[in-house]
C-alpha cells in the first residue's frame, strides 16, 4: 500500500513538475506569471485527443499537440506579451491580467468548439495493470514517468549543454547584459515560450489519460496550484520547480490516504506554500533577493 | 574612433544628460570623471545602447550607431565593463567567459581567448569552473574585463571599475587598463575615482549635473585649481 502511494504520488508529482515548468521558463526571462499555461494545458490535452482519434496514433498525438501548443506560445509572446512589455513603465500587474484574459478565452473557446461535455482518450495500453514485486502499475504512470524522465532531460540538455542554453541562462540571470554579449533575447523568450507551452501541452495529455476524462475546466485547478508551485520552487528555477511539484504531489496523496478526515486536496498545495515561505522566504531553490 | 554628438538623454521625463558631445580618437584613453548622479554612467549605457537618447548622436568608426540595438553593438568592436561589475553571478567563470565571446563561431579563437584572459588574470583560471556569485569583488572585476576582451574588442567602455574595490585591487585594474591601451585598444572610463582615473588618462572630461564642464589633457587638469579642489581632495 505504501509503496503503491509512492508511485501514484510521483505519477502526480511528475505531472505537476511539467505543468508548471513553462509557466517557470517564461518567468526566468520574462518576468510575469503567464497564468495562460493552464490554457496551453487544456488546448494541448484537446489537440492530442484530435490527433489521437484522426491518426490513432498517441505518438503523434503528442508531438503534434507539443509542436502546435509550442508555436501558439510564441505567437502570443511575439503579439501579445512582448508587445505589453515593450511599453514604457508597464506595471507587472498588466501581462498577469493578460494572462488571465487569455486562460478564460481559451477555457471558453475550448467549450464553444469542443463541447461542454467531457471526453475520453479510452486508449488501450494493452494491459490494465502491471505487477512489480507487491506494487501494482498503472500503465498511464509508467508513460508519464518515461515521458516526463525524457522531456526533463531535454530540457536540461538544452539549458545546460548548448550555446541557446547558456544565453537563456544569461538572459534570466541579467537580461541587460546579455543584451550587451549579443544575445538577442527575443530568442531566449521564444524558447521560454516554445517549451513551456509544448510541456504544458505533453501534461495536458497525461493527464487526460491517467483519468481518461478531458473536460473544458481541466485548466482550472492547474491555473492556481501551477502558481504555489513555481513560487515554492524559487520563481524562475527549473530544478527548484521540478522538487516543488514532486513534494506537493506526496503532500496531496499522503495526506488524502491517511488522513481520518475529509481534506480540501486542491488547497494543500497552498498550505504548504505558505508553511514553506514562513521558514524559508525566497523558497526552495530561490535566492535572497540582492540589488 | 568614437564621437557623441550633443546628447540629450531623459529617464522618468527627466532629463539627465544635456547635450553632451565628446570624442575619444583610436589608442586614446579617456577619462570621464565627475560626481554620483552626474550621468556617468547613463553615458556609458547610452554608448552601449542600453538608454536610447531622446536626441543626439553616437557615431563610431565614422558609421552612426545611434540606432544600433544592444546585440548588435558587441560585434562591433565595442566592448563593456560594467558599473557594479555585473557578472552572471549564477553562471560559472568560464561560461561567463563565454557569454563574451557569444559573437564568436570559431571555437579555436574562443579558446585562444579564453587562454589570453587567464593569462592576463591567473586567479580566473584557477576558478575557472566555480559560480561568479561566489568570488570576491575584486576577482568579479577581473571576470568583467575578461568578458569584455573575449571578442577582442577595439574599444573598451568602463564603468566605475573601483567601486567597492580594496585599494591594491583598485591599482591592479588601473594597471590593466592601462596595459590593455598600450597594446592598442582605445579605452574610456568613467569613474569617481579621479585621481587614478587621471593618472592613467591621455585626456579627460568633467561631468557635472549633465552637462560637461571642463575638457583638457589629463595632465593639465591635474593642475587645474576647479579640479584638484573639487575632485583631487585640494
Amino acid at each position: 500500500m505504501f509503496s503503491q502511494q509512492i508511485m501514484n504520488a510521483l505519477a502526480i508529482g511528475s505531472v505537476y513538475a511539467l505543468t508548471a515548468m513553462g509557466a517557470t521558463l517564461i518567468y526566468g526571462i520574462l518576468g510575469i506569471l503567464d497564468i495562460a499555461n493552464a490554457g496551453a494545458y487544456l488546448i494541448g490535452a484537446y489537440l492530442g485527443w484530435y490527433i489521437y482519434y484522426a491518426t490513432g496514433s498517441l505518438a503523434v498525438a503528442f508531438i503534434g499537440s507539443i509542436i502546435a501548443v509550442g508555436l501558439l506560445g510564441i505567437v502570443l509572446q511575439r503579439y501579445i506579451y512582448s508587445p505589453i512589455l515593450a511599453k514604457p513603465h508597464t506595471l507587472s500587474i498588466i501581462p498577469l491580467v493578460a494572462a488571465v484574459g487569455l486562460f478564460t478565452m481559451s477555457s471558453d473557446l475550448v467549450r464553444l468548439i469542443c463541447g461542454p461535455y467531457s471526453k475520453s482518450y479510452d486508449y488501450d495500453f494493452g494491459v490494465t495493470s502491471i505487477n512489480i514485486g507487491s506494487i501494482v502499475m498503472v500503465p498511464a504512470w509508467i508513460l508519464i514517468f518515461a515521458l516526463t524522465a525524457l522531456l526533463l532531460l531535454v530540457l536540461w540538455f538544452i539549458l545546460n549543454k548548448t550555446k541557446l542554453g547558456l544565453a537563456w541562462r544569461a538572459t534570466a540571470n541579467d537580461n541587460e547584459i546579455a543584451r550587451v554579449c549579443g544575445v538577442n533575447t527575443n530568442n531566449a523568450m521564444a524558447l521560454s515560450y516554445i517549451l513551456g507551452y509544448g510541456f504544458a501541452a505533453a501534461a495536458g495529455i497525461m493527464v487526460g489519460l491517467l483519468y481518461n476524462s478531458i473536460t473544458p475546466a481541466l485548466g482550472e485547478v492547474p491555473s492556481y496550484k501551477m502558481l504555489a508551485i513555481i513560487v515554492l520552487g524559487g520563481l524562475g528555477n527549473p530544478l527548484g520547480t521540478v522538487l516543488a511539484g514532486l513534494i506537493i504531489g506526496f503532500v496531496e496523496v499522503f495526506a488524502s490516504a491517511y488522513a481520518s478526515f475529509p481534506i480540501p486536496k486542491d488547497a494543500i498545495a497552498f498550505v504548504v506554500l505558505i508553511i514553506m515561505l514562513l521558514i524559508k522566504p525566497e523558497g526552495l531553490m530561490g535566492r535572497k533577493n540582492k540589488v | 574612433m568614437l564621437e557623441i554628438k550633443d546628447l540629450y538623454v531623459s529617464y522618468d521625463m527627466m532629463e539627465v544628460l544635456h547635450g553632451i558631445s565628446l570624442k575619444v580618437e583610436d589608442e586614446e584613453l579617456v577619462s570621464v570623471i565627475g560626481p554620483n548622479g552626474a550621468g556617468k554612467s547613463t553615458l556609458i549605457k547610452t554608448i552601449m545602447g542600453l538608454v536610447k537618447p531622446t536626441s543626439g548622436q553616437i557615431i563610431y568608426n565614422g558609421e552612426d550607431i545611434t540606432n544600433v540595438p544592444a546585440h548588435k553593438r558587441a560585434s562591433m568592436g565595442i566592448g563593456y565593463v560594467p558599473e557594479g561589475r555585473r557578472v552572471f553571478d549564477k553562471l560559472t567563470v568560464e561560461e561567463n567567459l563565454l557569454m563574451g565571446a557569444y559573437e564568436l563561431k570559431d571555437k579555436a579563437r574562443i579558446q585562444e581567448n579564453i587562454k589570453m584572459v587567464y593569462d592576463i588574470f591567473p586567479r580566473l583560471g584557477e576558478r575557472k569552473n566555480q559560480l561568479a556569485g561566489s568570488m570576491s569583488g575584486g576577482e568579479q572585476q577581473m571576470l568583467a574585463i575578461g568578458r569584455a576582451l573575449m571578442l577582442n574588442p577595439k574599444t573598451i567602455l568602463i564603468d566605475e571599475v573601483s567601486m567597492g574595490l580594496m585599494p591594491i585591487m583598485v591599482n591592479t585594474c588601473f594597471d590593466v587598463i592601462k596595459k590593455l591601451n598600450q597594446q592598442g585598444i582605445t579605452i574610456l572610463v568613467v569613474e569617481q575615482n579621479a585621481n587614478k582615473a587621471l593618472k592613467v588618462a591621455d585626456r579627460g572630461y568633467v561631468l557635472e549635473t549633465g552637462n560637461i564642464i571642463i575638457s583638457d589633457t589629463a595632465e593639465n587638469m591635474r593642475k587645474d585649481d576647479t579640479v584638484k579642489k573639487a575632485y583631487l581632495g585640494g
